[in-house]
């Protein structure tokens, strides 16, 4: 018969090369092992144990550990009341207000969060008087150890409470009514209800929020950091940055890491990988319908939390406005703040640029071999991106800082380094982001487009990059965020002389100079807020596509 | 005329020797429609599939007058396929939703603008010549993709249960829109197990067992 | 010039790194910010500098301190873009040496005059102090006349301390209290440490926002520093508590390096540094002792000072050592 088999056959195959995806992950594993070498074979004289017998140290571990342990507890163990109080009263006055002010403190740059809580609770700040008025002695609760845990608190209690607020969601509709008819009380829907939504998230997020916290760096630097209030990190700054010492720094950063790295399999072993996504809270499903719980006492009592949690999250927010509106004025005539401005967009830039592609490769390789069945390799180029997860930040950065031993100083090089490991900061929440859009057409659009030769770059102009807009912006958008606000690394390999926004902000804090503190932290925010709202505003505009053109023509040549 | 022997599919890799999950023979002439019937998961997607060239066979050929398909492309082999759902593109209003039939790159001369726009009119869909997909009811939506395939006059078409859930009057709309093209000369396979649409337009009819095509699959088409 | 613009020129000057805007005869000077401040030395020296070599123009780079200067010459190494660093006290001098940047001065030592002898050719004293605790008066009608006082006194007399590790002044005492009490140090700063209200990470954030603030009514500083209260805000507030186991001296060095592009330049001003034109605004500026003998020039102020004995380790000794005491001090604080 005519036609023979073609050895030749049209293989469907996937688009997008995978060999930016192998380069990704190479740099990532490479970057990230290399670091790890560089800081073994540094510690490799010093003996840990002989190290951990130095009183000092020990202290800092203990204390380490010790501010972490009650930062989870506090915020996790407060958050509970307050997700509750909130899930039960779907509507009152300022509900908006208090969830915006909680989505705000999870993308609050820290250092204009602790110029907040400065000004408030500091030993001039507004609570002051109050302090002093009720307990007589002079307010210095905001440093040493209470300050710290009231500034992890403040950060992580509203992502806490965000967090089982969404989990209480999931319970579904027709138990609450079930609840509603039965007129359950609170204990009961607290065992039959909330508890069962509540109880599996628990681990994950004290394992994240501890992690959080024992990593923290701005908040320990400016509210503790004497040798009675050092955390593992800031001991490991000041021996890079003051004694130069190496092997010390490279033997802290190893145990940092060796805790990290053991919280994030003991999270992982309890199930699931531990991707907490902040998703969007609206009306919760047992508020539609009447509780019984909602009447009685619990409404004093849930008045209560949610006065509480207002006053916890929105003195300091405030502040920052108010402040900041007061050093608006300064702001002309400090020229030293506009290049710090200058220097934060660029690396900002460089950062999100850096952190996009690399999400991009990642997730196209990985998609390229799970269409080749390569499953075990696909997932563990999409760990790569979770380095920062189990290294952390200034760990990375000593590493390789280490390894690459660039010339820190005016030049670019550690401008460059600081980049590099922001980027790494960014790259978890950037494919988070990326992942949910990326084949950009679904399976059917893409069988269309096959059929009709939609292909290569009109494809991808016309149908896919449409899609993609939006999420990329919004992961370009957190990215530069982060970047922007970010005071770690930039601490160590920055030059004092040519600060970024943070680090200028921290050196004015530290200095108590207040009218420059407050303008930094204006400009600061304003940036962040800049950030967003024109990379909204970019995606919102409709794509231009050509037949709106023609559409336009079409209707001029309408008309007689 | 569009000949497939043995046209094997196989979920793991195929050994020779063993029963493939999958084999297709048919031969279908210009003109004429051939209906496919048969349980879900009985093979239809597949057998679609691998027509459009979505699925890559273990083994055998499909070929049209002759000509090898299974080298080609989907885009290259002259067949479009209208689907039950998903068919157009939201994000793209109507009428470029059917002149990507005409264009694939998406831009339309002037002369194929006039035409989507007297087969929109045609089809009774004038009005919604701007409208973007969301806005259109479902048969609407089936009447848009059914005129695109029209107005491309691919040789092959493949239905895969386009009518199912519309209304009577709307079907024999889409109805008499496959007459034409077969009338054209386009070879139809319909897949569908609603009798009033295989009755108004398949001539032969076939279904799917275990795998396999039976019925009038193989039978000399008439007229030959 | 004002120093925000110095300030704005130095930071734009970084930013455009490699392939500077600087003109010709441009001498980049490390020092820390309160030497470049409004108020301090800088400006006045500056313009006599400047006045004095016509064409040249002298271009402050203020790091936060003493100790930051010499991390900044560790990290940048011979890429350095500084032709001279002012700052450097004699405590950190070894390590400074150490790190084999520097050349020698060669100026003519004879105006020097300092409580010790001084024959370094390589690192140029411009001025000096004691560490002292200065106390406000109003606050303390007694201040402890030595050490073992000031670890028995009531409770409220709490001071306020800088950090050995990242200031100039914590270092100092903490080479202090060596000195004085050797093998007991640890115990002596455990006692101190019950006293202190804040440790901070300069002198500046100590002196002027916790201790003009009324945060407490001692703080570690120099002997020197009520001279400045006593002449330009007249008032006799704030005075020095004299130890009787003698205060530790510290002098303040400044010294050119050899990888500098303007080595005439640079010696220069180093040769200028012990004439009148600089000194004179080495009292009230920078509030220390001037390197030479003003005469006449020297505020009235200064003879109310106190004189204390001087203690000193020798530099080497310092480096040696640092460590180790540095170690000691933070394990005693937190015991």
């Amino acid at each position: 018969m005519s036609g023979a088999t073609a050895p030749q056959r049209w293989a469907s195959r996937s688009r997008w090369p995978p060999g930016l995806g192998l380069a990704a992950l190479t740099a990532v594993a490479g970057l990230g092992l290399g670091s790890l070498g560089a800081l073994l074979w540094q510690a490799r004289g010093v003996h840990p144990a002989a190290l951990w017998q130095e009183p000092w140290l020990a202290a800092v571990l203990r204390f380490t550990l010790w501010q972490a342990t009650l930062s989870t507890l506090l915020a996790v163990g407060l958050a509970v009341p307050v997700a509750l109080a909130l899930a039960r009263r779907p509507r009152f006055p300022g509900r908006g207000l208090l969830l915006r002010a909680m989505e705000l403190s999870l993308v609050l740059p820290t250092l204009i969060g602790l110029f907040g809580l400065v000004a408030v609770h500091g030993r001039r700040g507004w609570a002051a008087p109050l302090w002093e008025g009720l307990v007589g002695s002079e307010s210095g609760y905001l440093y040493g150890l209470s300050g710290i845990v009231l500034a992890h608190v403040f950060y992580n209690l509203p992502l806490a409470a965000r967090l089982m607020l969404q989990a209480l969601e999931t319970a579904p509709a027709a138990h609450w009514r079930l609840a509603s008819q039965l007129g359950l009380t609170r204990a009961t829907i607290w065992r039959t209800l909330e508890w069962p939504c509540l109880a599996p998230l628990l681990p994950r997020l004290a394992a994240l929020i501890f992690t959080l916290c024992f990593t923290s760096f701005a908040i320990v630097m400016t509210l503790g950091g004497g040798p009675r209030s050092s955390t593992l990190e800031v001991a490991l700054y000041q021996a890079l940055k003051f004694d130069h010492d190496l092997a010390l720094a490279a033997l802290l950063a190893l145990t940092q890491l060796t805790i990290c790295l053991s919280l994030w399999l003991l999270a992982l072993s309890r199930g699931g990988a531990p991707s907490l996504v902040v998703g969007s809270v609206s009306l919760p499903t047992g508020g539609r319908w009447r509780r019984r719980d909602a009447l009685g006492v619990s409404r004093v009592t849930d008045a209560f939390w949610l006065t509480a949690l207002a006053a916890l999250l929105l003195p300091p927010l405030a502040a920052v406005v108010l402040a900041g509106l007061a050093g608006l004025p300064e702001l002309p005539r400090q020229a030293s703040l506009w290049a710090a401005a200058a220097r934060s967009l660029i690396m900002a830039l460089g950062a999100a640029a850096g952190a996009l592609t690399l999400s991009l490769s990642l997730l196209t390789g990985s998609r390229w071999l799970k269409a080749r069945r390569h499953g075990a390799a696909a997932l563990l180029m999409e760990g790569g991106g979770q380095l920062i997860l189990v290294i952390p930040a200034l760990v990375l950065g000593t590493g390789l800082f280490l390894l690459l031993r660039p010339t820190l100083g005016s030049g670019w090089q550690g401008y460059g380094l600081v980049v590099l490991v922001n980027a790494f900061m960014a790259l978890p929440f950037a494919m988070q982001v990326v992942r949910g859009a990326l084949p950009g057409l679904s399976a059917p659009e893409e069988r269309l487009a096959d059929q009709f030769g939609i292909r290569g770059r009109v494809r991808l102009r016309w149908l896919v990059w449409p899609r993609l807009r939006r999420p990329l912006a919004l992961a370009l958008a957190y990215a530069m965020t982060l970047s922007l606000g970010d005071f770690s690394v930039i601490a160590l390999f920055g030059s004092p002389s040519a600060p970024t926004l943070p680090m200028l902000l921290y050196q004015q804090l530290g200095g108590y100079r207040w009218q420059g503190a407050a303008a930094t932290a204006l400009l600061l925010l304003a940036l962040v807020v800049l950030v967003f709202v024109l990379l909204g505003l970019w995606t919102r505009r409709p794509p231009r596509y050509p037949w709106n053109r023609f559409a336009r023509e079409e209707r001029h040549a309408r008309v007689p | 005329m569009l000949e497939c022997r043995d046209l094997i599919f196989h979920y793991d890799r195929f050994e020779p020797g063993e029963t493939p999950d999958f084999s297709f023979s048919f031969r279908l002439a210009p003109g004429e429609c051939l209906s496919v019937a048969g349980p879900s998961g009985a093979g239809k997607s597949t057998l679609l599939g691998l027509l459009a060239g979505f699925l890559e066979p273990a083994s055998g050929s499909l070929a049209w007058q002759g000509e090898d398909l299974l080298a080609r492309p989907p885009w290259e082999r002259g067949i479009t396929t209208v689907f039950q759902e998903h068919n157009l593109f939201d994000q793209l209003p109507v009428w470029l939703n059917v002149g990507l039939g005409l264009s694939p790159d998406m831009r339309l001369t002037p002369a194929q603008q006039a035409r989507v726009r007297e087969g929109l009119a045609e089809v009774g869909l004038a009005g919604l010549h701007d409208r973007l997909p969301a806005e259109l009811s479902g048969g609407q939506r089936q009447r848009v993709a059914l005129l695109r395939a029209l107005l491309r006059g691919s040789r092959i078409l493949l239905l895969d249960e386009p009518f199912s859930g519309l209304d009577e009057a709307t079907r024999e709309g889409l109805w008499a829109l496959v007459r034409r093209q077969k009338a054209a000369g386009a070879a139809v396979l319909l897949v569908s197990h609603d009798r009033d649409d295989i009755e108004a337009l398949a001539e032969r009819r076939a279904w799917l067992e275990s795998g396999r095509l039976r019925g009038d699959a193989s039978a000399q088409p008439r007229g030959s | 010039m004002s120093s925000k613009v110095h300030a704005a020129g130095a930071s734009l000057a970084a930013l455009l790194a490699a392939g500077s805007l600087q003109a010709d005869e441009t001498l980049t000077v490390y020092t820390y910010d309160s030497f470049v401040s409004e108020w301090g030395p800088g400006p006045g020296i500056e313009a006599a500098f400047e006045a004095r070599c016509g064409d040249c123009d002298l271009e402050f780079v203020a790091l936060p301190g003493g100790v930051d200067i010499l991390q900044r010459l560790r990290l940048e190494g011979e890429g350095t873009r500084a032709d001279l660093v002012l700052g450097l006290d004699m405590n950190l001098m070894a390590e400074a040496r150490a790190l084999d940047l520097m050349a020698p001065h060669g100026a003519d030592l004879a105006p020097l005059d300092l409580p010790i002898d001084w024959s370094d050719e390589t690192f140029l004293p411009y001025d000096w102090g004691h560490f002292a605790f200065v106390y406000d008066t109003e606050q303390l009608e007694t201040p402890p006349g030595s050490f073992a006082e000031l670890l028995e006194a009531p409770e409220e007399v709490k001071v306020i301390l800088q950090g050995p590790r990242t200031s100039v002044t914590g270092q100092g005492l903490m080479l202090w209290i060596k000195k004085v009490y050797g093998d007991r140090a640890p115990e002596v700063w455990a006692r101190l440490n019950e006293r202190v209200l804040a440790v901070t990470n300069g002198w500046s954030q100590a002196y002027f926002s916790l201790f003009m603030n009324g945060e407490a009514p001692m703080v570690l500083s120099y002997a020197t520093s009520p001279a400045y209260h006593m002449a330009v805000e007249e008032t006799d507030r704030y005075q020095a508590a004299e130890f009787e186991e003698g205060h530790y001296l510290q002098v303040e060095t400044a010294a050119m390096l050899r990888t500098t592009e303007q080595p005439e330049l640079a010696r220069d001003f180093l040769a200028f540094i012990l004439t009148p034109d600089f000194q004179r605004h080495i009292p009230l500026g920078n509030v220390m002792n001037p390197a030479i003998d003003l005469g006449d020039e020297r505020p009235q102020v200064f003879d109310r000072l106190i004189e204390p004995e001087s203690l000193t380790f020798t530099p080497e000794e310092v480096r040696a050592h640092r460590r180790e005491w540095i170690r000691e001090w933070l394990n005693a604080s937190v015991r």
